[in-house]
């Protein structure tokens, strides 16, 4: 029995090796998985699920996702870029992975895996009560100049993107804001509307049905280009305050060392798939703008990100 | 009105429906299955529901939430385990009254009220959307922190026998809930180093472990007897009207209660019936039957749980801010819909804002239907030899514990969880506080630290000056005050019968 056992693997080892070169030039031959870092349902989830339906249409072979939220996503991160290179595993990695390791949540960082594509941006909205008195960025500035600590800002979290937003308007601008972080970033706007702090940096998405009932104003948004989801509202630098652009984003990625042909084809699905009009219907939707990268500006990005938030991150005193 | 009439027509015709008990079927076997969630259901029949039309999906999605809060009630009335965290509250009564040969009683009470809290608060919403939101908007960090330690205080009426018992298993429940990342600088605490326990000790797992495995290891060690059924009888299905008089005030209670608290961003179903199960337990002619097989207690949790979802959906639907999980994934729904849920929803979209609504009234007359008929199937299916429910009871509790966050230590930490439940039992510590505190310890604390930050000079004052804070923790201290003057008062009266 266990010869036959031992003979089975050796004859395994020996197709495998021989099988090698073929397979990847068959690519794909099985079912591919995408990890999903956050819960189903929310916008991580459906960005990445939308582009694993179309990445299955164009490679011809089912694509599962799995969630497998936790740690701000370094769960997920450092889970996938310890699976095998093979281009059976990809998955969706947001702006965390560019934070993740200076929070000291995760060791992953965008050098632990091979960044396939961008997929989308969100900015962040600096947005305030509209009957407060600030009717422009410059009012604010000047309030808060004047009142060190007395704007309550609420965020979605200590160390989250949002958080880390304001922070950076803070430190442009040589103001003190207090920050007040909730638990996600709705509890955050609902805070606002009930008059319980004045101002919140959030995605243009959590704060549109206030800002259609005329409820809140958007002062600027924190990315070079304007928010498709609110173009009446002017960046920052068209407002004085040039060089500060934190947005969240999104991309995907493989665990480092998949064979080159296998990762073209891979990555030329991905592409495809986030430059299709369904996903940029599902996009603009959620609010989100499609800003496609391939793989080594992304990655190029991404580590700019991280040594931008390795310096932002320990200056709000969030690490210890 | 004449606008729900309009919405009810359009939403009775036979697709819709079809997916409306599609939806309900769905959420039966979702929502009894202990570790399989409402979220679940909801986030598993979304993408489904992408191409269908917006009446259609809402059908489904609508009847799999309200269904699965309801199904959560089967297995706490069966097995001691809760199907969903809203259900909670149903153990504290549902077992007793199944043990004695009313699970037929107990599975009808549950269908009865879920049905009329959701039907209650779906009219309420109905009527006075707008006012209820705006309320909900007055929760504040302070009012949070406030309606916490509410919660909180609950834990001596929880604590069954002992009160000391109660305490200890409490704060050592407060204990749990500080594992992870703290809510306001970050910083990792009792995590070991190790990254799958910043998000902290996961609230289900724990949940199943408690109730589901160390509820059978208990009953393995204690199984010397005769009996091999859990459930000895089915019994008659409805309440009489004399029973139906007497769960009439606490039902209405609870059905008002939860709405309102359901409205409040991030206060659910658990919550809400744990509040009323005590709160009506005070209004009881009967108290001392609560907590050991009380049909007034048990309609008061059936009611809530259903209850918030009215009031859960009126802040999505008016403000556009989710509450929880489930209408989280709700809205993204409707935004794909192109129906921005928000103030203007009911301007712009009045006939869809109507539509769910009807929807809404039509999964509840589903849910009695299939709830009333399904019954006697259901205990059929519990009233096998106690091994084989055993043995389902741990297979699944394992599968739930993984399906949560795909995650292994999950499934560790039910098996931890399981090994605890059975030691509280046999010592005869009750479970109760242990779970009050793992759900409201992180609210308490959050909100207390948030509403300090934000107070700034004022202070700790803020808990005391401002109104809804204030009352909240009034009440908090008067339920924590009044067990002990009641057992002072038995205890006087006690002596006083002694003397000659």
């Amino acid at each position: 029995m266990r010869i036959h056992r031992g003979l089975a693997l050796v004859l395994a080892l020996v197709m495998t090796v021989f099988l090698a070169g073929s397979v990847s030039a068959q690519y794909p031959t099985r079912q591919i998985t995408v990890v999903i870092q956050a819960a189903p349902g929310g916008v991580s989830d459906i960005t990445a699920r939308t582009v694993a339906s179309l990445v299955e249409k164009e490679l011809g072979v089912p694509v599962i996702a799995v969630n497998r939220p936790g740690a701000a996503g370094a769960l997920a991160m450092s889970y996938l870029s310890r699976q095998a290179p093979d281009g059976y595993t990809f998955g969706y990695v947001p702006v965390e992975l560019s934070m993740v390791r200076t929070l000291g949540y995760g060791d992953v960082g965008p050098d632990n895996l091979d960044l396939l594509a961008q997929a989308v941006s969100v900015p962040a909205a600096v947005t305030v009560r509209a009957d407060s008195p600030w009717t422009t960025l410059q009012d604010l500035i000047d309030y808060a100049k004047a009142n060190p600590g007395k704007i309550r800002v609420g965020n979605a979290g200590p160390g989250s993107i949002w958080h880390i937003a304001a922070g950076a308007l803070e430190r442009a601008t040589g103001v003190r804001f207090t920050h007040v972080p909730f638990d996600g970033a709705s509890p955050a706007v609902a805070s606002l509307l009930g008059g319980h702090i004045e101002m919140v940096t959030v995605s243009p998405t959590e704060i549109l049905p206030a800002l259609q009932a005329g409820e809140v104003r958007v002062l600027a948004v924190m990315d070079r280009e304007r928010s498709p989801v609110i173009p009446d509202v002017p960046t920052l630098a068209e407002v004085g305050v040039p060089g500060v652009v934190v947005s969240g984003w999104g991309g995907f990625a493989a665990p480092k060392g998949i064979p080159a042909d296998v990762r073209a084809k891979l990555a030329d699905a991905i592409a495809k798939a986030i430059q299709s009009p369904e996903f940029a219907e599902m996009a603009a939707s959620r609010g989100m703008t499609v800003a496609y990268k391939p793989g080594e500006e992304f990655a190029a990005f991404a580590q700019e990100q991280y040594e931008m938030f390795a310096e932002l991150i320990p200056a709000l005193g969030i690490v210890q | 009105m004449a606008l729900l009439a309009e919405a009810l027509q359009a939403v009775f015709e036979p697709t819709t429906l079809l997916y409306l008990l599609i939806g309900v079927g769905a959420g039966v076997l979702i929502g009894a299955l202990p570790g399989l969630t409402a979220t679940m259901a909801v986030a598993i029949l979304t993408p489904l529901t992408f191409w269908a039309p917006p009446a259609q999906g809402l059908a489904m999605l609508l009847g799999v939430y309200n269904s699965a809060i309801w199904a959560g009630g089967i297995p706490a009335i069966l097995i001691n385990t809760p199907g969903t965290p809203a259900s909670i509250a149903s153990t504290f009564d549902g077992p007793a009254i199944a043990q004695r040969g009313e699970a037929g009683l107990a599975l009808g009470i549950n269908t009865i009220y879920s049905v009329f809290g959701g039907l209650f608060s779906t009219l309420l919403l109905a009527i006075f959307a707008f006012p209820i939101a705006r309320f909900a908007l007055r929760f504040g960090p302070a009012e949070y922190f406030a309606l916490a330690i509410f919660g909180l205080s609950m834990m001596v009426s929880v604590s069954g026998k002992s009160i000391v018992k109660g305490l200890i298993v409490g704060v050592f429940g407060l204990l749990l809930s500080m594992v992870g990342l703290d809510p306001m600088l970050s910083y990792p605490r009792f995590t070991f180093g190790r990254f799958e326990l910043l998000d902290g000790i996961s609230f289900i797992p724990v949940m199943i472990g408690l109730f589901g495995v160390g509820e059978v290891l208990d009953q393995i060690l204690k199984s010397r007897e005769e009996q091999t059924r859990i459930i000895p009888r089915i019994g008659r299905q409805l309440p009489t009207r004399q029973e139906l008089a007497r769960m009439g005030p606490a039902a209405l209670f609870s059905a008002a209660v939860s709405a309102v608290i359901g409205a409040i961003p991030g206060a659910g179903g658990d919550i809400a019936s744990i509040i009323c199960w005590d709160q009506t337990r005070r209004l009881s002619k009967k108290p001392q039957e609560y907590g050991k097989g009380s049909i007034e207690g048990l309609a008061a949790t059936c009611t809530a749980n259903n209850g918030v979802i009215g009031g859960a959906l009126t802040t999505m639907l008016t403000l556009g801010l989710p509450g929880d999980s489930v209408t989280a994934i709700l809205l993204g729904s409707l935004i794909m819909y192109g129906l921005q849920p928000g103030p203007l929803l009911f301007r712009d979209h009045a006939d869809m804002a109507y539509v769910i609504i009807a929807l809404m009234v039509l999964a509840y007359v589903a849910i009695l239907i299939v709830g009333l008929g399904a019954s006697r199937v259901l205990v059929r299916a519990f009233m096998v030899r106690k091994e084989v429910v055993w043995t389902a009871v741990l297979i699944l509790s394992t599968v739930g514990s993984y399906a949560i966050n795909n995650n292994p230590l999950d499934v560790w930490f039910m098996f931890f969880a399981g090994i605890l439940g059975l030691v509280l039992r046999q010592y005869g510590y009750p479970l109760g506080p242990l779970v009050l505190a793992l759900l409201l310890g992180p609210m308490a604390e959050s909100n207390f630290r948030r509403a300090l930050t934000a107070a700034g000079d004022a202070g700790a004052w803020v808990f005391v000056t401002r109104p809804i804070s204030l009352i909240l923790l009034i009440l908090a201290a008067l339920s924590l005050v009044a067990p002990i003057i009641q057992q002072r008062r038995k205890a006087r009266q006690g002596g006083v019968t002694v003397q000659p």
